[in-house]
């Protein structure tokens, strides 16, 4: 009897309800519009596993397939990853501010307050950007332990770990030019500490303030240059930056291993 | 073109590299995405739970005119404002910081070994020198400290004040010019509990020995980092007016106070005791060990003076107990 039954036939509730899901997940995933958008099948066997991170623009970030060692969490406590991510986090939480903020010394710092009070999810979008930014400058700093103590620097890595130095270097110069922009009380006088640092530079200190914070004192015209450099100039270096980091961790054979 | 440029790519020395084992291998989906999906997510949440709390900070607007006191820079440069109260500005606040920042540029220059990498703590004595060196830079930064400040109480329970220890040398009379055994000149604004710091110390030490009149005699001897030697005119490339140092003349007991004694303390004698120490020992054997202790030693002095710039810093900067700050907001 059941050797004359039709192949593909349900036969009863729980057959059908997996003829459906079938047929739902061939209409989502199977139509013409998906398969234009992602070229690899569902990553279910390792050659559609290896497909999807190599023609991914996002994934291809990534090797194909790594060092056992290099993916245990207590290895790299993914702590570059999340230096990265967290820069991710605040240019979108910056990109929201931006919208609310006039960097001019009448408005700036009632901006600031109205967005706090007037603005849906503004004051989150504050406090998001403020945290993530100082969770950036630790987790710079222990990412760069991580890879002093695990002697990544080594040859062939050593440029990588120039780039690295200017990067952190990059993390808290634009630490610090966001300080400055809600003109309040705590950003004035912080920043009006560096000026004076700035000022003490040998030879150069007139020319240091002149040129960085816009003069003798704090005013609108160090407001607009350091806003000029937290918006747009110290992201996009350090944007070009982080893909030169992660071009030449590639470059150099991937990640440090044993000889 | 091509050919050459390929033949120069070709030429480069070869450099060993480790061997890939295919089976120690495995991939990056999922296992390595699945982690940083993770991570991303842990992290967001963290920080939006963090962020429902807890408000950025917002104080009154600007004001000139207002100053509060304490002033602070941004935690993370902290420890730069530390500095400047033990040395000379331009060191503490731009030379030092570049320094450190080539030091660390230069790391992997220095130790070129390619063994033992891409290990934690991979020679045999490692995580010794690691640790006697976070213990040595926390306890050489704030004992440095506590020392330069002079009248401050060291200890809440016990009144010992380090000021105590350079009491022997007595204040200068008010009337004399000219002293001949070392004294302290009380300046106007000084403290009168004897000395407050090595750069109040040095610079009010007067004496006259061997007819040499300390330290007026030494006032007005070139040396680069004053305008003696007369402004630099370098207009054609656009700078036409440097300046020297601080614009003052030489003063030797300040220049030995805020830049030969800090720095040869704090580059040299410290880090050359610890390494040499170390060295003797054994445990310092390569270069990766002596890069192990400059780098832990500069990021934990780093972290023990940002430590003492966020929690031990008061009106006036003062060295003061963390529970005892508050900020008089002008
Ligand atoms: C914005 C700052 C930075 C970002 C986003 C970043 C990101 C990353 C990422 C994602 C990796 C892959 C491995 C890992 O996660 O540990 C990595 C590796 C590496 N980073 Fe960074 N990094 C930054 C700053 C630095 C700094 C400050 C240094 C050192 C001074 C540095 C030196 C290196 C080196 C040498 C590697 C290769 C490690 C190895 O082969 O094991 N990076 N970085």
């Amino acid at each position: 009897m059941s050797a004359t039954e039709e192949p593909g036939k349900p036969r009863n509730l729980s057959e059908r309800i997996q003829l459906l899901q079938d047929r739902i997940y061939d209409r989502l995933f199977h139509n013409y519009i998906w398969q234009s958008i992602f070229r690899s099948g569902y990553p279910n066997t390792p050659r559609n596993q290896m497909l999807v991170v190599a023609t991914n623009v996002f994934l291809h970030l990534h090797p194909t397939r790594l060092q056992r060692t290099h993916v245990r969490v207590t290895y790299t406590y993914c702590l570059g990853g999340l230096t990265f991510f967290m820069f991710i986090v605040l240019t979108i939480t910056g990109v929201l501010l931006m919208f609310y903020y006039v960097p001019s010394v009448d408005r700036a710092y009632q901006d600031i307050a109205a967005l706090e009070t007037n603005v849906k999810f503004g004051l989150l979008m504050r406090n998001m950007h403020r945290w993530t930014a100082h969770a950036m400058v630790i987790l710079v700093f222990l990412h760069m332990m991580r890879v002093f103590y695990t002697g990544a620097y080594k040859p062939p890595r050593e440029f990588n770990w120039v780039v690295g130095v200017v990067l952190l270097v990059l993390t808290l110069v634009l630490s610090f030019t966001g300080y400055l922009l809600p003109w309040d009380q705590l950003a004035l006088w912080a920043v009006t500490v560096g000026h004076g640092i700035g000022g003490s530079s040998p030879y150069l200190g007139d020319e240091v303030q002149t040129v960085i914070f816009g003069g003798f004192e704090i005013g609108q015209p160090a407001l607009i240059r350091f806003y000029t450099l937290h918006v747009i100039a110290l992201p996009l270096l350090a944007a070009i930056m982080m893909a030169v980091h992660f071009w030449r961790i590639r470059r150099d054979g991937g990640m440090a291993r044993p000889l | 073109m091509a050919v050459q440029a390929q033949r120069q790519a070709t030429a480069a020395p070869a450099r060993p590299r480790p061997k890939r084992v295919r089976e120690e291998e495995v991939l990056v989906w999922p296992d390595l995405v699945f982690i940083e999906f993770i991570s991303a997510v842990l992290f967001t949440i963290t920080f939006v739970i963090l962020s429902v709390f807890i408000n950025a900070p917002l104080l009154n607007r600007a004001n000139l005119d207002v100053t509060p006191n304490p002033s602070k820079a941004p935690w993370y440069f902290l420890n730069l404002q530390e500095l400047l109260l033990h040395m000379d500005k331009a060191w503490a606040g731009v030379l030092i910081p570049t320094i450190a920042l080539g030091f660390f540029a230069a790391i992997p220059f220095i130790d070129r070994s390619r063994h033992m990498q891409g290990l934690w703590f991979g020679t045999k004595y490692s995580v010794r020198i690691t640790v006697i060196t976070i213990i040595y830079a926390t306890v050489v930064s704030f004992g440095l400290v506590t020392l330069d400040a002079g009248d401050t109480r060291l200890t809440p329970l016990v009144d010992f004040k380090t000021e105590m220890l350079t009491r022997w040398i007595p204040s200068c009379p008010e009337a004399a010019e000219d002293v001949g055994w070392p004294c302290l000149r009380d300046e106007a604004g000084a403290k009168h509990l004897g000395i407050v710091s090595t750069k109040d110390f040095s610079k009010r030490l007067e004496f006259e020995v061997l007819g040499v009149n300390w330290p007026e005699d030494l006032d007005n001897i070139a040396w680069p980092f004053n305008d003696s030697i007369g402004d630099w005119d370098l207009g054609f490339i656009g700078l036409s007016n440097i300046h020297g140092w601080g614009g003052e003349h030489l003063n030797i007991p300040a220049a030995m106070a805020e830049q030969v004694i800090p720095l040869t303390l704090t580059i040299v004698v410290f880090p050359g005791l610890i390494i040499y120490t170390m060295f003797r020992l054994g445990w310092v054997r390569t270069r990766r060990d002596v890069m192990i202790v400059m780098y832990t030693g500069v990021i934990f002095g780093y972290l023990a003076l940002t430590l003492i710039g966020s929690f031990f810093r008061g009106e006036g900067q003062d060295l003061i107990a963390p529970w005892n700050i508050k900020v008089d907001e002008g």
